[in-house]
């Protein structure tokens, strides 16, 4: 299910070129080894612009979710409802993504997930793929 | 330190209000001038002291209006105050901006300024679509909304710490108790129990449409100046016992309810830490409540109960009418009027003048008259915080 395009610029398009690829891709500074997201210039820990692309493995935690039932806007009054997830890559990377074809009922907090990724015509995205809750 | 310095210097002289709730046919601009003026008028100074204006967050306009802008509502009150100053997103800086001008001597009065036109103008607050094109990574996931984002929060605190619906119904019936205990509040008249919380649709699950403040049109303005002056004019005000103020500059989801630098924890420990109160000292809380679980984080963020005693503390009786930690006495945004920061400040500034009719606490069976009231400013999603401790002053 497709939503709208992202908005793609200069600082996170190698993101978007590693969904297209199927890959988590992000930012390691290349000083002090933290991974960071959002995509910047330089890195907020230490402020070094020394950067190199990094990829990180297609699983993670759920930490949160929202089940959309009504729309925000006209064109999503056939898709709601739809679920909204935050997941916690490795390396303290949060993502934004979505899940679709799941039992909401069964979802919890903390549970495991897998990533996979929606190609649509121009750019593909990453979503997750609900595993069971952690005991 | 510098803060404690500052204690007990500063306070709030005025408070304007304007007609609130469905008011057609009104500019945005209007409500601000229309609730400066009063405020000028509770205070009791002329248009010509004000030497600081700062107007709350821009918004695009809606129903024909020009755009309102600090110099907007300067002209239309004809005064040129040396600064004037408006949000572009929901930063929360007039506090310590305020009180610095105020401390130096640059100011004499500062006024800060709300106003829209949200109800009547079908304002949304959607900021991730701009004429159907996304402005961030958020809208390929069908993210768009405030609602969302706290929905996210609240989610969490519920997975973990076992709040939810349950809980908020409480607050969402606390409030609209007090709300029908004051006749200007939007849903004055309008009684809500269990049945009618859980029978409001789902929006962004876990969050309901009476989770969330509705919409309202009208304005409303505070004066802030110096405890000296506040002295020389001759009627009631409120004191800054205490202030904090932080931001959590990230994205919202990059928030964590068990941050321990929460924008909410960091500026309450400030500001009680100035005021040299505990949690036992505090009389009333008048809390930002953009959604009931935000009521839920922020007195959870002060430190009044731990997370997991969200469901004893957050109950009816306790925080509504006739209770020990009575909270959004006006009713709140969610029952009141939507102001943002200025719909608690003021309220905690009319109960501690005593101007609250009906609900006026000390009046209230059951209540005690309040000394010291707690109060919230909150932007973005938990991303700008202040945390005031207002004393009544005499
Ligand atoms: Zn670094």
């Amino acid at each position: 299910m497709d939503f709208f395009e992202p908005r793609i610029n200069a600082d996170n398009a190698p993101f978007w070129e590693g969904c297209k690829a199927h890959e988590l891709r992000f930012q390691r500074c290349k000083r002090c080894g933290k991974v960071r997201w959002p995509a910047a210039y330089l890195c907020p820990e230490c402020l070094s612009e020394d950067t190199e692309w990094v990829t990180l493995p297609n699983r993670g935690t759920l930490y949160s979710y929202v089940v959309m039932q009504k729309p925000f806007h006209p064109s999503l009054a056939e898709k709601v409802p739809y679920v909204i997830a935050e997941v916690d890559l490795a390396e303290g990377v949060r993502i934004t993504t979505n899940m679709f074809d799941c039992d909401v009922s069964a979802l919890k907090c903390g549970g495991e997930v897998a990533i996979d990724f929606l190609d649509s015509e121009t750019y593909s995205r990453p979503i997750a793929i609900w595993k069971g809750a952690s005991e | 330190m510098i803060l404690d310095q500052l204690k007990n210097q500063f306070a709030i002289v005025g408070v304007g209000y304007t007609p609130q709730g469905k008011i057609p046919n009104r500019t945005a601009v209007s409500f601000h001038i229309q609730a400066v003026k009063a405020a000028l008028e509770d205070a009791g100074i002329n248009k010509s002291e004000i030497d600081a204006l700062y107007v709350y967050r821009h918004f695009d306009p809606i129903s024909g209006d020009y755009d309102t802008t600090a110099f907007t509502v300067a002209e239309q009150l004809g005064v040129r105050p040396s600064v004037i100053g408006q949000e572009t997103y929901c930063t929360r800086g007039w506090l310590y901006n305020g009180i610095g001008l105020l401390a130096s001597g640059l100011a004499r009065y500062v006024v800060i300024s709300y106003g829209d036109n949200a109800r009547s103008g079908r304002r949304s607050f959607v900021k991730e679509l701009a004429g159907g094109k996304a402005t961030d990574d958020l809208a390929a996931f069908g993210d768009l909304s405030t609602m969302a984002k706290y929905s996210m929060q609240a989610r969490h605190a519920m997975d973990t710490y076992g709040t939810g619906p349950d809980v908020w119904k409480e607050i969402a019936i606390a409030e609209r108790q007090w709300a029908c205990l004051n006749p200007i509040a939007g849903m004055y008249g309008k009684p809500l129990d269990d049945e009618g919380y859980f029978s409001a649709s789902m929006v962004a699950e876990p969050l309901r449409l009476l989770d969330a403040t509705p919409n309202s049109d009208g304005g409303r303005a505070i004066v802030l100046t110096t405890v000296e002056r506040a002295k020389s004019l001759g009627h009631p005000y409120a004191v800054i016992r205490g202030f904090g103020s932080a931001n959590q500059p990230v994205l919202p989801l990059k928030i964590c309810v068990d941050d321990p630098n929460a924008a909410a924890k960091v500026a309450s420990a400030k500001a009680f830490s100035m005021a040299g109160i505990t949690h036992a000292d505090v009389d009333a809380c008048e809390l930002y409540d953009c959604f009931t679980y935000t009521v839920e984080a922020t007195l959870r963020d002060y430190g009044f109960f731990r997370p997991e005693e969200c469901r004893d503390f957050l109950r009816r009786e306790h925080i509504g009418p006739g209770g020990s930690l009575p909270v959004n006495t006006s009713g709140g945004m969610l029952s009141e009027a939507y102001f943002m920061g200025m719909t608690p400040i003021s309220e905690a500034v009319m109960q501690l003048t005593g101007r609250c009719g009906d609900r006026q606490l000390g009046k209230l069976p059951g209540t005690k008259t309040p000394s010291i009231i707690v109060c919230s400013d909150n932007g973005a999603v938990f991303q700008s915080h202040i945390c005031l401790v207002l004393e009544r002053g005499e």
